[in-house]
């Protein structure tokens, strides 16, 4: 009895030794975790309640008065709207064009190593640096998109940033393009698990190609397309370089999203009570899609 | 090896080829047009109508953006940041990452899954608040002070990616030290540490690229033209040179260089990393 109690008292002891230990080894990563995200990040909520001056110094409290005159202004629903279309569609294509690579990079043929390689590209290199390099693709009359295009039949392509529509569709090719090749490796990585002898049976029964796809495939990945969607959809939200580079969301606001016009509001309109009420709204919009997809992540480490 | 490529696989190559070269050509465009811009004097860019292949290669361009455009300065101001925050971001995420790979406390699920929330976490937000913060502690306009956020937004994928890592390493190795005498600080440094080194240098060049890639918090914090690194200089020099595309072409391909070479060491295990169990690596 009183040696049972010694062990336990003892493995307690060693117990709580070891998660001080656990603690101490954490301490430094959280302090500055916390002093350099936690902290700016409870600042920017108090920042959201507080009228602020042109230097950002908090002056009288507002309560949720600035919540109020933020969700009030059309404007303001115009840019949730398209951060919406942006993320939606933005991850729709992505997702379409990475399925159709992967499918293409899944056959077998000599140098398709070197073509997986060519294809990671876009998400290999600098990113602010290769859309620096997309506005001199874009350039109207010297830029050599628009000279391939009528190379290729279209007559009178558009002045892609200088105009609102072919503005944000030229913007959100350039996200797309960043995020393809992700979900292409992803995808690849997916089907290379799905066991050989499934297709093998499928051939002797004589499906064709679709069916094969539609029947084995899909539903073999439909984890990674989950946990690939989600990541994509966390990184096409918060895309920030590929439209304030390209455009600065001009011409008049006509290709901002929440996080372009929210940076534009601090940094160039000074309005920084009204920026921290479009990050806190930014920061719930983004926590929804993290928690689902930490969710999904968790859900296929267990299985494995 | 006739088996390796079953007859069903062969019908369609091709199609397949040609499909792939298609979309290669799409997915390169802004490289082919980056390298046919950079090989060209001043005159040919400006074409009317432009063409693809240059009437006169020339290598003119990589000594003017040397000489004349500060690239060495911004290589250099690149270079500081991001070996600063690699180092200031392993020597916090190795305790870290063994603390919840090896080490059982109360709450280390919650920190697993507040690291893989915290990963996801946008620097926008924080940018408006961290820019206040930057200016009381004096650190606006200083390599110091992208480090720190530099380090700091990619803390969680470190921490997540070498504990993924510790976990691998048998614990019999760990307790045979033990045996043998050895600290829990000895194991780490001299057991742990070296087998673990496919894992750290992976969470080191996904460190690296991170800060040498950076443009939001650059723009946001430095002033000086001194102290820019490559992706807010060539964003200036845009603005400010905006016809000179030859020589942005010039510095972008120099500037994309390093992290292409890095990335292609590392692409497999991030892939890994980013989708979970539901990927082999």
């Amino acid at each position: 009895m009183a040696d049972n109690a010694l062990t336990l008292s003892l493995r307690s002891r060693m117990w709580t030794r070891e998660a001080r230990l656990a603690y101490l080894m954490l301490l430094p990563a959280a302090l500055v975790v916390v002093g350099f995200m936690i902290y700016p990040l409870i600042y920017v909520v108090l920042m959201s309640t507080y009228k602020t001056n042109a230097l950002g110094w908090l002056t009288t409290f507002a309560g949720i008065k600035n919540f109020v005159s933020v969700l009030s202004d059309t404007e303001f629903w115009r840019i949730t709207g398209r951060s919406l279309l942006w993320t939606g569609i933005g991850v729709f294509v992505k997702a379409s064009l990475g399925m159709i690579i992967a499918l293409l990079l899944n056959v077998k043929y000599r140098g398709r190593k070197v073509a997986r390689m060519l294809f990671i590209a876009p998400w290999a290199s600098s990113v602010p640096i290769s859309v620096l390099l997309w506005s001199w693709v874009y350039t109207p009359e010297f830029g050599l998109l628009n000279h391939t295009l009528e190379v290729f039949g279209w007559a009178h392509p558009p002045v892609w940033l200088g105009t609102p529509i072919p503005g944000f569709i030229a913007c959100m090719w350039v996200d797309v393009w960043i995020g393809v090749p992700f979900m292409a490796l992803v995808f690849l990585s997916g089907m290379q698990a799905i066991p050989e002898d499934q297709y093998e049976s499928a051939y002797i029964d004589g499906v064709n190609s679709f069916q094969k796809f539609i029947y084995i495939t899909l539903p073999g990945l439909r984890n990674i397309i989950l946990i690939a969607t989600l990541l994509s959809a966390l990184w096409t939200f918060n895309d920030f370089n590929a439209i304030y580079i390209l455009t600065a969301g001009g011409p008049v606001n006509s290709t901002d999203i929440l996080i372009t016009s929210l940076y534009k509001n601090a940094f160039v309109y000074l309005k920084f009570d009204r920026a921290a009420v479009m990050a806190v709204i930014t920061f719930l919009i983004l926590t929804v899609i993290s928690i689902v997809y930490a969710k999904f992540y968790f859900k296929g480490e267990r299985k494995e | 090896m006739k088996h390796d490529t079953p007859a069903w696989r062969n019908r369609g190559k091709p199609f397949v080829i040609i499909l792939t070269l298609v979309f290669l050509f799409i997915m390169l465009f802004p490289f082919f047009v980056m390298i046919t811009t950079m090989l060209r004097s001043s005159q040919e860019v400006y074409a009317t109508p432009p063409y693809w292949i240059p009437h006169q290669v020339t290598f003119e361009n990589f000594a003017i953006v040397w000489s004349q455009y500060q690239l060495l300065t911004y290589f250099k101001s690149s270079a500081i940041i991001a070996i600063g925050t690699t180092i200031l971001n392993i020597l916090l995420a190795i305790p870290a990452g063994y603390a919840i790979a090896r080490l059982r406390f109360p709450g280390r699920q919650v920190a697993l899954y507040l690291f893989l929330v915290v990963q996801m976490f946008s620097p926008v937000v924080v940018v408006i608040s961290l820019f206040k913060i930057f200016a009381g502690l004096h650190l606006l306009n200083t390599y110091f002070g992208l480090v720190i956020v530099d380090a700091v937004f990619t803390m969680a994928f470190s921490v997540w990616l070498l504990s993924g890592y510790f976990r691998t390493i048998p614990m019999e190795i760990e307790e045979a030290a033990s045996i043998d005498g050895a600290t829990r600080l000895q194991t780490i440094l001299l057991i742990i540490l070296p087998i673990a080194a496919p894992g750290l240098v992976t969470t080191m060049i996904y460190t690296f690229i991170y800060a040498w890639n950076d443009f939001l918090f650059a723009l946001s914090f430095i002033q000086t033209q001194g102290k820019m690194p490559l992706t807010l200089g060539l964003y200036r020099f845009v603005g400010r040179w905006s016809s000179q595309w030859h020589l942005l072409s010039t510095a972008a391909f120099l500037a994309i260089i390093p992290v292409l070479v890095l990335f292609y060491i590392i692409q497999q295990r991030l892939v890994a990393g980013l989708a979970g169990g539901a990927v082999k690596e």
